[in-house]
């Protein structure tokens, strides 16, 4: 993923993405691929937060299959949804904070992130892709100690949070650099195709989490964080403060996770013809998957699906949106970091 | 300057804490949990030369081998090997073993890292070998056993 800039001195008149420097033709392989491998492709799709395009691709799978995963699998779902929430947005925190010249805010993102990596380490298996959430439930069951350990680790991971938004999220110097710069209003965020924090941060409280209450997230209490400007900083402030909704998310539904009980259902192995359509509220917006499965396909057989279509929010970001900001605002090549650092863009996702 | 001091007294706290990083490989061993999924562990005569794990794996990393000797449960006499410059440790070929031949072991990537690429194939004998440093055997396929009930049908799909 490229940017090409069209400058007159040091403004920005134009901008046009080149994407397509890591395209592996995901949709294609999964064609000529098992059900369950693509499910282990699928999570390649986003490096930084893996487990809602599995979240996806996984209640896709579930409509295909008829089946509605047991309530243990749900929270686990969701504990492991909101943990991969996090792992982005201190990533992502990483990622922003080293444009404005904040390296201590960097630091302290991957240290609050590798002790959420360490906690996937310990219930997946691995530490950047999981390949946990699996249709009909989760893969595995989860640790005995997952209570006490998951409230130890989000401790530790809040106190870490807690300093960034003392050290950098109301540091003036950081407030002068992003306050006004990137603008968005709330009806041009909803006709772009904006969604998650960018269309939040305009000040519409759109989730899916709240709209369709997937998985456990009808039986948690969550506010929807949003911002009032649309610019820079209500977007990173959306995030920070979805940080920690997460963390409250997490800490309910371990409380509430049945202590027993399946935690997987056992799907067969040849895929039923129909179709699927997951939709989750990943760290970046909506991500969609469609999966068509029919008999029909020529030379094919009845494991591989005979089509998938994934939905992710970075491309509308990052054109539309962005395309947008630069012709309607005066920004420089210096606010150019900060503006595509606040639309939070995922190459992987924009090219698949 | 009420908010640099604050500052200033943040950093310093952050100052005296223990570093955050790992002295990996020169002090302490690599992190890993009792689920890690990192190299296997070949139990040769439990394997059936069923294939199952080579069709399953996403990755194209496991290729079969002839292994001659006495193998009266695989009479076909082959068995997989891993390839680690393309193995993803996703887990799907312990899933699919019928006989539990094959599992994990936490003995992670940074162990197998090397210069030399032709030493990333990993043939059947050298998969039977258990790695030399410590290690423990944490991925098999009793952690993937889901209970034996029958998924329920839902009224018009999902």
């Amino acid at each position: 993923m490229a940017f090409l800039l069209t400058l007159d001195g040091e403004r920005i008149l134009d901008v046009d993405l080149i994407p397509g420097f890591l395209h592996r033709g995901f949709e294609k392989m999964m064609e000529y691929r098992r059900w369950d491998m693509d499910l282990v492709m699928s999570a390649r799709i986003c490096v930084e937060d893996p487990d809602h395009v599995e979240l996806s691709y996984t209640h896709a799978m579930d409509q295909i299959f008829g089946v509605d995963p047991p309530e243990r699998a749900k929270y686990a779902r969701t504990i492991v949804a909101e943990f991969s929430r996090l792992a982005s947005h201190l990533l992502w925190m990483m990622h922003f904070a080293g444009p404005v010249a904040a390296r201590y805010a960097t630091s302290w993102a991957i240290a609050a992130r590798e002790e959420v990596l360490k906690w996937f380490d310990y219930v997946a298996g691995h530490r950047i892709y999981h390949h946990y959430i699996y249709p009909g439930g989760v893969r595995w069951n989860l640790p005995k100690d997952l209570k006490e350990r998951t409230l130890q680790v989000l401790d530790r991971v809040e106190g870490l949070v807690r300093d960034m938004e003392r050290g950098f999220f109301l540091h003036p110097v950081f407030q002068r650099r992003a306050r006004d710069v990137g603008r968005l209003k709330a009806s041009d965020a909803v006709r772009l195709g904006a969604t998650g924090p960018v269309l939040r941060g305009s000040g519409v409280a759109h989730d899916i989490r709240k709209a369709l209450k997937y998985d456990a997230y009808g039986m948690v209490d969550f506010e929807i964080p949003k911002g009032e400007y649309g610019d820079a900083y209500d977007r990173a402030m959306v995030r920070l403060r979805e940080m920690y909704v997460s963390i409250g998310i997490i800490r309910q539904a371990v409380q509430q996770i049945p202590e027993e009980g399946p935690y997987r259902w056992r799907l067969p192995m040849a895929l039923p013809p129909g179709e699927g359509v997951g939709r989750v509220e990943s760290a970046r917006g909506e991500f969609m998957t469609h999966i068509v499965s029919t008999t029909e396909k020529p030379g094919g057989r009845p494991l591989e699906p005979y089509r998938i279509k994934f939905r992710g929010p970075t491309m509308a970001h990052l054109t539309t949106v962005l395309k947008h900001i630069v012709h309607n605002e005066e920004i420089t090549v210096a606010d150019f970091p900060v503006v595509v650092g606040s639309l939070d863009p995922c190459p992987p996702d924009i090219d698949r | 300057m009420e908010m640099v001091l604050k500052l200033l007294g943040l950093g310093f706290r952050y100052l005296l804490r223990r570093p955050y990083t790992r002295l990996y490989p020169y002090k302490e061993p690599p992190f890993t949990t009792e689920r890690t999924r990192a190299r296997h562990l070949l139990y040769m005569d439990r394997c059936i030369g069923c294939r199952a794990c080579q069709l399953a794996c996403p990755a194209d990393a496991i290729k079969m081998y002839k292994i001659e000797g006495e193998w009266p449960k695989n009479r076909l006499k082959i068995f997989p090997g891993v390839d680690y410059s393309r193995c993803t440790y996703c887990g799907l070929c312990v899933e699919a073993c019928p006989t539990s031949a094959l599992v994990m072991t936490d003995y992670t990537m940074e162990h197998l890292i090397t210069e030399d690429k032709s030493t990333t194939l990993y043939t059947p004998e050298m998969l039977a070998e258990p790695p030399k440093g410590e290690h423990r055997v944490t991925f098999t396929k009793d952690l993937l056993k889901p209970p034996p009930q029958p998924p329920p049908k839902k009224g018009g799909g999902g």
